[in-house]
C-alpha cells in the first residue's frame, strides 16, 4: 500500500514537471523569440507591408499609397540639401521614362524631405522630373519610415511587400537590377 | 535494481533517496554526517530535495540542473556581470536618434566599436539577457518547489520523540540528571514555554516546542513575488503594453503622439537658467537650467487621426504643466519633460528695399523663411523670388546649394524689376543674416546693383525666431501595477524571513536523565539565551554559553 502511494505520487510529480517545463519552454521561448527576432522599432522591414500614408503632390493632388496598389512602387525620400539624393535623381527619372515607355506597371514616389514650395519646385523643374512628387511636411512619413540617413528607398513588390531598402546614394545599375527584380516578381 | 540504496531508518521509517536525517526520528543517515560527531547539517530539516532520483531521465536532468542552488547562484552571478557590463556605455534605446553603426566607434574608439559589435549596446534587450532572466526565473520556480514542498511536509507532521543522536548534535544543548520528578519538570516546561509563546508538543516524557515557523514560508514568498515581477516584465513586451517615444513640440503648435489617437499641444515653454551666484565656481558662465516646463494641453483624436490631407478632430482632455518628474499622466499614458531646443532659429525678417542714390526706402515686406511668399510688390518696384536656399553652401562642383533643411544661412535669390531698371529684371541675392552677408560676400555677388539698392532689416523687432522646442518622453506602461505587485509580495516574503526565527526545542527524559537540543534558523545566541531563560524559571541554572554546542557561525 505505501508502495503504491509512492507511485502515485510519483505520476502526480511528473505530470508537475512536464506542466512546469513546458510552461517556462513556453514563455521562455515567447521571450527570447521576441528578443531575436522581433526588434519593436515599429519601423517597416523587408517582406512586410510599408505604413499606409496620404500625402499631397506638388500640384495638391492627393495620393495614397493605396493609389499604387498591384504596381511595382519605388518610393525614394529625397531632398535637396543632400548631395547623393541630388546626384541620382536624373537616373530615377530616366528608369521612370524607360519602364514607363515599356507600358509596365510601374511607379515611382519622390517624397520630399519637409523642404518648402519653391525650393521642391525650383529642383523638379531643373531636372524635368515626371515622376510623383510627395510633399512630407513635417517629416511624419520620414519618420513612420523609419528614414535615418538620406537618400533612402523603399522597393515594393506588386503584392505590397517590402523587398529592399536602400540607405544612400544609388547608382543606374543599383536601381535597374532592382526594378528588374520588382517587374518579374 | 542496479543499485539499490537502504534508504530505511532503524526506527522503521522509509525515507527518499537523498534523506540526510531520517524524517522521522531524526537520525542521521548520510553516511558521513552520521560518522561525524560535530552539529548536524539541519536545512530544509534533512530532508531530501524532491526531485532526487536512482535513475534519472532527460527530464530529471533538466529538472535537477533547475533545481541546483548552484547552478542558481552562478546563472545570477553572470547575469549581474552582463547587467555591469551593459551599463559601461550608453545603451542604444537611450537616444532618440543616432546611428549606432558609427556613434559607439566614433565615441570611444574601437572599445566602442567592439562593445557595439558584440551587441553590448542592446544587453538589456538581447536574446542571451533575456534567456538568462528565463532561466533564473525557472530556477527559481523549480528550486522552491523542490525544497518547500518537502519541508512543509516535513514541518508539518514532526515526529515529539526524537532520537538521542539529532537531540545531542543540536548547536544548543543540555543534558543533565533531573533532581525532581520528571513529569513535573516537563509539566513546568510547558508551562514556561507556552509563556515564551512556543506551541508545545508532548508526548509523555518527550517534548517538542516550536515557533515562528511561519518565517520559514519568507524564502518562497519572496521567490514568488520574484516570479510575479518576471511575469510583469515579459507582459511589457506586448505591444500595447508598453510605449516610449519622443515627440518635439515646438511652442504654440499640436503635435501628434505617433502610433495613438493623441495629440499634444505646447501652449508655453519656459525655461529658467541658474544665475552665476547660484553656481559653483566651475560652472560659472555655464548655462545651466534651474527649471523648465511646458504647458501642455492633452487630446484625443476621434476622426481624421492619421490623414493629413483633413484636419483632425481633437477634444481636450487634460491641461498640465510638465515639469522635471512632474509628468502629465493620462489613463496609463505619461508625458514627460526630456528636453529643449532653444537655439535661435530665424523664421521670419521684414526687411525694406532701399535706394541708396535717392535715400529712399521701400516697404518693409514680410518674408518668412519657410514657404515665403514668390512676389513683392514695393512702390514702384517688384521682388520676385526665384530660389531659396535654407542652409546656404558652395558645393564642391562650385554650385550653390543647402546642407540642411534648418534656416542656419538662409538666402534668397529675388529678381528686381522696376523703372529705368532692365525689362527682364536683375537678379539680387540677399543674405538675412549679417554674418552670411559679410561671409558670403553678398555686395560682390550682387555687383552694380548691390551699389545702388539694398535689402536690409532696419531694425532687431523685424526679425522673429522660431519657438523653442520642447522634447517630451511619452510612455506607457501599463505592466507597472503587476511590477509593484511582484515587488510588494518579495518585500513581504524578505520581512518575514529576516525578522523572525523559526525555534524549536527537542526535549526527552530517559531514565532520569534529561537531554535537550534546539534548533534556529537564525540568531543561535538568542536561542542559548532563551534556553537558558527556561531552565531558570525551572530551577536549572546554566549560563547561556554553556549550552553552545559549537559549529557556530551565528
Amino acid at each position: 500500500m505505501l508502495g503504491g502511494d509512492i507511485r502515485q505520487m510519483g505520476k502526480n510529480r511528473r505530470k508537475i514537471q512536464i506542466v512546469i517545463l513546458l510552461g517556462v519552454l513556453l514563455l521562455g521561448g515567447y521571450a527570447i523569440g521576441k528578443a531575436l527576432f522581433v526588434s519593436d522599432d515599429g519601423l517597416p522591414k523587408r517582406g512586410e507591408a510599408p505604413p499606409d500614408f496620404a500625402l499631397l503632390s506638388s500640384d495638391g493632388q492627393p495620393h495614397r499609397l493605396a493609389d499604387y496598389e498591384g504596381k511595382a512602387l519605388v518610393i525614394n525620400f529625397w531632398g535637396t540639401f543632400c548631395p547623393p539624393c541630388v546626384v541620382e535623381t536624373p537616373e530615377f527619372q530616366r528608369q521612370y521614362e524607360k519602364w514607363q515607355g515599356q507600358g509596365k506597371p510601374f511607379e515611382i514616389i519622390g517624397i520630399n524631405l519637409s523642404e518648402d514650395d519653391l525650393t521642391v519646385s525650383n529642383f523638379v523643374r531643373k531636372y524635368g522630373l515626371t515622376y510623383d512628387i510627395l510633399r512630407d511636411k513635417r517629416n511624419k512619413i520620414e519618420t513612420l519610415y523609419g528614414v535615418r540617413s538620406y537618400p533612402t528607398t523603399f522597393f515594393i513588390k506588386p503584392d505590397g511587400t517590402i523587398m529592399d531598402i536602400y540607405v544612400g546614394g544609388m547608382t543606374e545599375k543599383d536601381i535597374d537590377e532592382r526594378v528588374m527584380k520588382l517587374l518579374q516578381s | 535494481m542496479l543499485s539499490f540504496e537502504n534508504t530505511k531508518c532503524e526506527c522503521g521509517h522509509q525515507n527518499p533517496v537523498g534523506t540526510v536525517l531520517c524524517e522521522s526520528c531524526g537520525k542521521p543517515l548520510e553516511a558521513s554526517e552520521a560518522a561525524s560527531d560535530m552539529p548536524l547539517e539541519m536545512r530544509y530539516d534533512g530532508v531530501a530535495r524532491r526531485s532526487q532520483k536512482s535513475n534519472p531521465t532527460i527530464i530529471d536532468r533538466v529538472w535537477n540542473f533547475f533545481s541546483s542552488v548552484k547552478i542558481a547562484v552562478r546563472i545570477i552571478i553572470i547575469t549581474l556581470l552582463a547587467a555591469i557590463v551593459g551599463t559601461i556605455f550608453t545603451q542604444e534605446n537611450a537616444f532618440v536618434s543616432f546611428d549606432p553603426a558609427t556613434y559607439y566607434e566614433e565615441k570611444y574608439g574601437w572599445i566602442g566599436k567592439w562593445y557595439y559589435k558584440l551587441g553590448l549596446s542592446n544587453t538589456y534587450e538581447s536574446w542571451w539577457f533575456i534567456g538568462l532572466l528565463v532561466m533564473i526565473g525557472t530556477s527559481l520556480v523549480i528550486c522552491s518547489l523542490d525544497r518547500v514542498l518537502p519541508l512543509y511536509r516535513a514541518l508539518s507532521k514532526q515526529q515529539i520523540r526524537k532520537h538521542l543522536q539529532f537531540i545531542n548534535r543540536q548547536k544548543t544543548v543540555y543534558s543533565a540528571e533531573l533532581k525532581n520528578d520528571p513529569e513535573a519538570w516537563i509539566g513546568q516546561m510547558e508551562e514556561q514555554l507556552k509563556r515564551k509563546r512556543y506551541r508545545v508538543h508532548r508526548d509523555g516524557t518527550a517534548l517538542l516546542a516550536e515557533k515562528a515557523r511561519f518565517s520559514r514560508w519568507g524564502p518562497y514568498i519572496n521567490h514568488i513575488g520574484l516570479i510575479v515581477f518576471l511575469l510583469a516584465v515579459l507582459l511589457r513586451t506586448i505591444p500595447s503594453w508598453s510605449m516610449d517615444n519622443y515627440v518635439s513640440v515646438p511652442e504654440g503648435e499640436i503635435v501628434q503622439i505617433p502610433k495613438t489617437n493623441y495629440f499634444i499641444k505646447n501652449e508655453k515653454f519656459t525655461v529658467d537658467y541658474y544665475k552665476d551666484e547660484e553656481l559653483p565656481e566651475e560652472l560659472k558662465g555655464t548655462n545651466r537650467a534651474k527649471l523648465y516646463e511646458t504647458k501642455a494641453v492633452l487630446y484625443t483624436c476621434s476622426e481624421n487621426c492619421d490623414d493629413p490631407l483633413l484636419e483632425p478632430k481633437l477634444e481636450e482632455v487634460k491641461q498640465h504643466d510638465i515639469l522635471v518628474n512632474h509628468p502629465l499622466s493620462y489613463q496609463g499614458l505619461k508625458v514627460y519633460q526630456f528636453g529643449y531646443d532653444d537655439t535661435p532659429k530665424l523664421k521670419a525678417v521684414k526687411p525694406v528695399l532701399i535706394d541708396k542714390e535717392t535715400g529712399q526706402t521701400y516697404g518693409p515686406f514680410d518674408l518668412t523663411m519657410r514657404d515665403p511668399e514668390l512676389n513683392y510688390k514695393l512702390g514702384p518696384y517688384t521682388l520676385e523670388l526665384k530660389t531659396k536656399y535654407m542652409d546656404f553652401v558652395i558645393d564642391s562642383a562650385g554650385e550653390p546649394g543647402t546642407q540642411s533643411r534648418e534656416p542656419n544661412a538662409p538666402a534668397f535669390i529675388f529678381l528686381l524689376k522696376g523703372p529705368d531698371l532692365p525689362e527682364g529684371g536683375v537678379p539680387y541675392m540677399y543674405f538675412p543674416k549679417q554674418n552670411d552677408k559679410v561671409r558670403f560676400s553678398q555686395d560682390a555677388i550682387n555687383g552694380d546693383i548691390g551699389k545702388r539698392f539694398e535689402i536690409k532689416v532696419p531694425k532687431m523687432e523685424d526679425v522673429t525666431f522660431a519657438a523653442v522646442v520642447s522634447t517630451l518622453n511619452v510612455r506607457v506602461d501599463k505592466a507597472m501595477p503587476y511590477i509593484w505587485v511582484g515587488a510588494g509580495i518579495s518585500m513581504f516574503g524578505l520581512l518575514l524571513g529576516s525578522y523572525w526565527q523559526h525555534r524549536r526545542i527537542w526535549l526527552r527524559v530517559d531514565n532520569g536523565r534529561v537531554s535537550l537540543g534546539a534548533h534556529t534558523n537564525k540568531n543561535n545566541y538568542g536561542m542559548r539565551a532563551e534556553v537558558a531563560a527556561v531552565l531558570h524559571k525551572t530551577g536549572i541554572d546554566v549560563e547561556p554559553k554553556s549550552l553552545d554546542n559549537g559549529g557556530n557561525k551565528s
